[in-house]
């Protein structure tokens, strides 16, 4: 039974990811087309992203709905939910380790600082690069932490 | 062997409204999602720093996930009187750009004529609805991260033994 929940909960994570990356291609392939539909999804967008161009890579002309970090954050969780079933597979959730989570959290934490503070400018595929390195780590964390919510017997994580 | 669980509703307002306050200024704001995700980080903090009982993983989602939505409505609001400043000033940025560069690239006109204009109750409410649903998610996983943080892994001494603080606590792993 658990195990089931568990692998509804990946599948219906995994749909949402692919959902939430394909609207961020999306949104410039309308916009070149015209369709009114591509600027409602960078609006949707806009609350999680400051979508500065700049910031951003192309895709038919226009910049994607969210900027390079936040890409790689997004890229990097879908890589994360296929590492997933490999690492931890659909019997038992488990948090990781804080050593690890802080290992992978440095870099985008010291870049992110680095440029909010002007000590530095960081191009566009270092941005994707801390992005997509710490998101690998957070679909371990949401799986857990949902999966638990729905589990019946409570049991404590370890 | 576990009392009752701490009030939720405290450290989510507090921790949605720091969130709501840095993603809503302008400059600030450029953290974009990670605003929401160290929001609940500290809701989950503040959830557990004072807690009695062994928090999991699923507290720190949902004290997360109403940050978040605290956050949201701080945002939204926050965000109005901000908004003609922004375009204000993003409308002299480019005057000023005009002058070395005639032609702005395409994009950059596009991104800052998404925000112009005065935005109407309807566009309010609904922008505030998607943000609430994506600031909860976000606000979830920040919650469950800052529980695996943060969280104390086994319960308190048994009565007997008098404690004054709760910092004697021990992680089993992590």
């Amino acid at each position: 039974m658990s195990r089931g929940k568990i692998l509804l909960f990946y599948l219906a994570t995994l749909a949402g990811i692919l959902g939430w990356l394909g609207a961020v291609g999306l949104a410039p392939y309308l916009r070149s087309r015209g369709v009114p539909l591509g600027k409602f999804i960078y609006v949707c967008f806009s609350p999680v992203c400051h979508q500065i161009p700049a910031r951003s890579f192309l895709a038919w002309g226009y910049p994607l709905a969210v900027c390079a970090r936040c890409l790689g954050i997004y890229s990097g969780f879908l890589a994360g939910m296929a590492l997933y079933p490999f690492l931890r597979g659909f019997s038992t959730v488990r948090l990781p380790e804080t050593k690890v989570f802080l290992a992978v959290t440095a870099p985008i934490a010291v870049d992110t600082a680095g440029n909010f503070f002007r000590l530095w400018v960081t191009s566009n595929v270092l941005r994707l690069a801390t992005g997509f390195l710490w998101g690998t780590i957070l679909p371990f964390y949401l799986m857990t932490g949902l999966t638990e919510l729905a589990l019946k017997d409570k049991k404590q994580i370890e | 062997m576990n009392g009752p669980k701490p009030n939720l509703f405290v450290p989510a307002l507090i921790g949605g409204v720091v969130a709501g306050i840095l993603s809503g200024i302008p400059f600030v704001n450029c953290l974009c999602c990670l605003w929401i995700i160290g929001g609940a980080i500290l809701a989950s903090y503040l959830l557990a720093k004072d807690s009695t009982v062994t928090l999991r993983a699923g507290d720190g989602a949902i004290v997360g996930a109403f940050a978040g939505i605290f956050a949201a409505f701080v945002r939204s609001f926050l965000s109005i009187p901000f908004r003609a400043v922004e375009f204000a000033l993003f409308q002299k940025i480019m005057e000023r750009l005009s002058e070395y560069m005639p032609e702005a690239p395409g994009e950059w006109k596009d991104a800052f004529s998404l925000g112009a204009g005065p935005i109407s109750i309807a566009g309010f409410f609904l922008g505030l609805v998607i943000s609430a649903a994506i600031f909860a998610v976000l606000g979830a996983l920040g919650g469950i991260i800052g529980m695996a943080l943060f969280g104390k892994k086994t319960p308190p001494p048994a009565q007997g033994t008098k404690h004054e603080t709760s910092q004697d606590t021990s992680h089993s792993q992590s």
